[in-house]
């Protein structure tokens, strides 16, 4: 039986954040956004799709009198994480072998 | 987006998140320097008999300052933190903590194995700070100073300094030149 992928990280820019939030501690959303080679718009909507689901955390704040958006991922984004790739694995190796 | 291409984008954006872990080497570059610089000087002085009217060893209390300098110019430049960031800032303060007591413990008692205690502590969070970031450099300089720690227990004051030169080369000096050129070549990029 096939495991369901997740919907909200089975979209390739909301997935290639997770992965890149999943290696890190934390990140500025300038590094995702060079990371992911997106346009500011759709990052931003699509971390917003991210917060909404509980798997990041999004902290607005000022540094050196510039606005910095600081995005970490939650414990529940990344257990959705492991889900999604083991979902991944089950697909790829339907044997489990 | 099929199954492959889904894991082909979480290997490359890892892989892309790990490479961004670089840093300039700066700090590690300016301590090497000074460590050589001082137990050469201290040999220099032993070796003559034409001792200064100062302890050269102070100068290594002023490599704080441009420590600091660069810690904070690294970090307004970084746009992310790394998981092992807050491990290695502990380390570092447990190692600066440490050898500062040392080095009190050291003028107050003036213990004849003193130079071997130096170098086995220099040992410690090079080679935790290599093996935590499979820089072999930095293992490889951790693993010298604890050998030439070793060998310090069996000649005199004079050649530990010249041991202790070799340290700061192996351990800080010739890696912080190999991170800085990867810096280097990192931004040409």
């Amino acid at each position: 039986m096939f495991k369901e992928l997740d919907p909200i990280l089975h979209s390739q820019l909301r997935l290639a954040v997770i992965s890149l939030l999943i290696s890190v501690k934390e990140a500025e959303f300038t590094f995702l956004k060079e990371k992911t080679n997106s346009t500011a718009g759709n990052l931003s909507v699509q971390i917003n799709k991210l917060k909404d689901a509980g798997y990041i955390d999004v902290t607005k704040q000022f540094s050196n009198n510039y606005p910095q958006t600081i995005c970490r991922i939650t414990s529940k984004g990344v257990d959705a994480f492991e889900e999604y790739v083991k979902a991944l694995q089950s697909y790829m190796n339907p044997n489990g072998k | 987006m099929t199954e492959t291409e889904s894991l082909k984008l979480i290997n490359e954006m890892i892989g892309k998140a790990k490479r961004s872990y670089i840093t300039t080497g700066a700090a590690s570059i300016v301590w090497g320097i000074l460590i050589v610089l001082c137990s050469l000087l201290t040999w220099y002085q032993v070796y003559t008999k034409h001792f200064f009217d100062f302890d050269v060893w102070l100068l290594v209390f002023i490599a704080v300052i441009p420590q600091i300098y660069f810690s904070v110019k690294e970090k307004q430049k970084k746009k992310f933190v790394s998981h092992d960031e807050r491990t290695m800032t502990y380390l570092w303060t447990t190692f600066g903590i440490c050898i500062t007591m040392l080095s009190f413990y050291d003028s107050k008692f003036n213990p004849n194995s003193a130079t071997t205690l130096f170098m086995l502590m220099y040992g410690i969070p090079t080679f935790i700070t290599g093996g935590v970031f499979k820089f072999k450099p930095m293992i490889f300089g951790g693993l010298i100073c604890w050998v030439l720690s070793i060998a310090s227990m069996y000649t005199d004051f004079a050649v530990d300094m010249l041991f202790m030169a070799a340290c700061g080369l192996f351990a800080w000096l010739i890696p912080g030149i190999i991170l800085w050129r990867r810096y280097k070549k990192q931004q040409a990029c």
